[in-house]
């Protein structure tokens, strides 16, 4: 199925982004009529950011005049996109400093332009100036403290560069705005599970964060379904759970953590495996009504079936 | 599944139908009757209910479309919030399907998804970057397309 230009391109995989600017000539031949529709403009918006993507620079342009036409070089959301526009086009370091001085300027003028705010956060990450986009980013969620995107953003900012427990905080910031997002649920339960791996100092931290992964993945599959990325995460938290008890025996009674007793993670671990299974057996057989998976996930899923089936 | 509740709409449709022919029949023979009877007797006025057999017909038919319709429709939007999201993860685009066979307009997939894409923090020289080296490696074989 064709994707849609009604949703942002950003995660559809390239071949459909190019799909999705292929479709340029005809979207802008069809702009001349003089009624709006409903979808017009979020169309061209994700059309130019499809095309921008895809290096089509000449229907990109064609798009945002459309858009300034419509909307005027003074709306916000348009200086973002003509700040987007820039940057895709800058050739060198030098540009992109002129494009971040045309910021530095807008901001002047209205420093509560979140559009314009968060372009400038996202170009100092893509120069590299992380912990410059990481001060600029705790000040926009000073003044905004309700955006869950930017406490995402944020989250992942510090997840890049191994500062685990501070990606986590930011995400339960997130969760705390929208407390429905499962796969907000499965990701900080990921995020707590590589802490969790990385972290070497063993017994305390370690434990706790696999207990609070544990709960993330399962707060997840409560919200949700079926969720393969839930399931996915709870197997590898019980199997690792599973090891480490048979490994130290007694160790877990801190009381300041609680972890599930070993009967119900046996259980846990029972419950993810039957449902992998079943969601990988009908996923490979293209059962009606289960092929919304993402292939590669479910490839995953398979690979770590049979790992498990090997280690047993 | 779709001409069982279509055979048996147009069947109740062809009852009520029947049933209408016939009251109407029935009250044009009254007024016959009692045109007939006031020039002979003047005084005794016809009681002109309808009987009961038509009556019947008219409800079971009623019953009968409303039977037809509803199995007709197609399965209800789930209501609760797992159900749902577990509809979206598990069907995708498919399970959202118009009686036209598109998918509906209002069909999101999951609307927190923006939360990990993060739009307007977008990284436009990464991707651009990416997308070339895409194309470079031949496309993945769909770059001809």
């Amino acid at each position: 199925m064709a994707p849609s230009l009604l949703f942002n391109p950003a995660k559809l995989p390239p071949s459909e982004a190019l799909q999705l600017a292929q479709q340029a000539p005809v979207v802008l031949q069809g702009s001349s009529s003089p009624s709006e529709t409903v979808d017009q403009w979020a169309t061209y918006e994700n059309l130019l950011l499809a095309c921008l993507r895809t290096g089509d620079d000449e229907a990109a342009a064609k798009c945002m005049d459309q858009l300034e036409a419509r909307f005027g070089p003074d709306n916000e959301r348009v200086m973002a996109l003509r700040g987007l526009l820039s940057e895709a086009q800058a050739e060198n370091n030098g540009e992109l400093e002129a494009v971040l001085k045309q910021y530095d300027a807008i901001l002047e003028g209205n420093s509560t332009n979140l559009p314009i705010t968060k372009r400038r956060i996202a170009l100092l990450r893509s120069m590299g100036r992380v912990s410059d986009a990481a001060t600029a980013l705790v000040q926009l969620l000073d003044f905004s403290p309700t955006d869950a995107e930017a406490w995402s953003e944020l989250s992942d900012l510090y997840f890049t560069q191994g500062m685990y427990s501070q990606a986590i905080y930011a995400l339960e910031e997130a969760l705390l705005l929208s407390p429905n997002a499962w796969n907000i649920h499965a990701r900080l339960g990921e995020v707590q599970y590589m802490a969790a791996t990385t972290s070497g100092s063993g017994g305390g931290s370690q434990q706790k964060y696999l207990a609070e992964a544990l709960k993330r993945f399962a707060r997840s599959i409560e919200l949700c379904d079926d969720y393969l990325r839930g399931y996915y995460g709870l197997k590898l938290v019980t199997t690792r759970l599973l090891k480490e008890q048979a490994k130290q025996a007694k160790q877990t009674d801190d009381g300041e953590f609680t972890l599930p007793d070993p009967k119900t993670i046996e259980r846990l671990d029972e419950l993810a495996t039957a449902k992998l299974s079943e969601i990988v057996r009908h996923s490979t057989l293209k059962d009606r009504g289960w092929r919304g998976y993402d292939e590669r996930e479910v490839a995953a899923a398979r690979e770590l079936l049979s790992q498990n089936g090997i280690e047993r | 599944m779709t001409w069982i509740s279509n055979t048996i709409t147009v069947f109740g449709g062809l009852l009520l139908a029947h049933a209408c022919y016939s009251a109407q029949e029935h009250a044009a023979l009254q007024s016959f009757r009692a045109a007939a009877t006031s020039t002979l007797t003047s005084s005794t006025p016809v009681a002109s209910s309808l009987p009961v057999d038509i009556a019947i017909e008219t409800i079971a038919a009623t019953l009968v479309i409303v039977l037809g319709l509803v199995l007709g429709t197609r399965p209800l939007r789930p209501i609760q919030w797992r159900v749902w999201a577990g509809k979206i993860e598990r069907e995708g685009e498919e399970g959202f399907l118009g009686n036209n066979g598109e998918v509906e307009k209002d069909y999101m997939g999951n609307p927190f998804t923006y939360l990990e894409s993060r739009p307007s923090f977008v990284d436009i020289r990464r991707q651009r970057k990416e997308f070339a080296e895409w194309i470079k490696n031949g496309g993945g074989g769909t770059g001809k397309k």
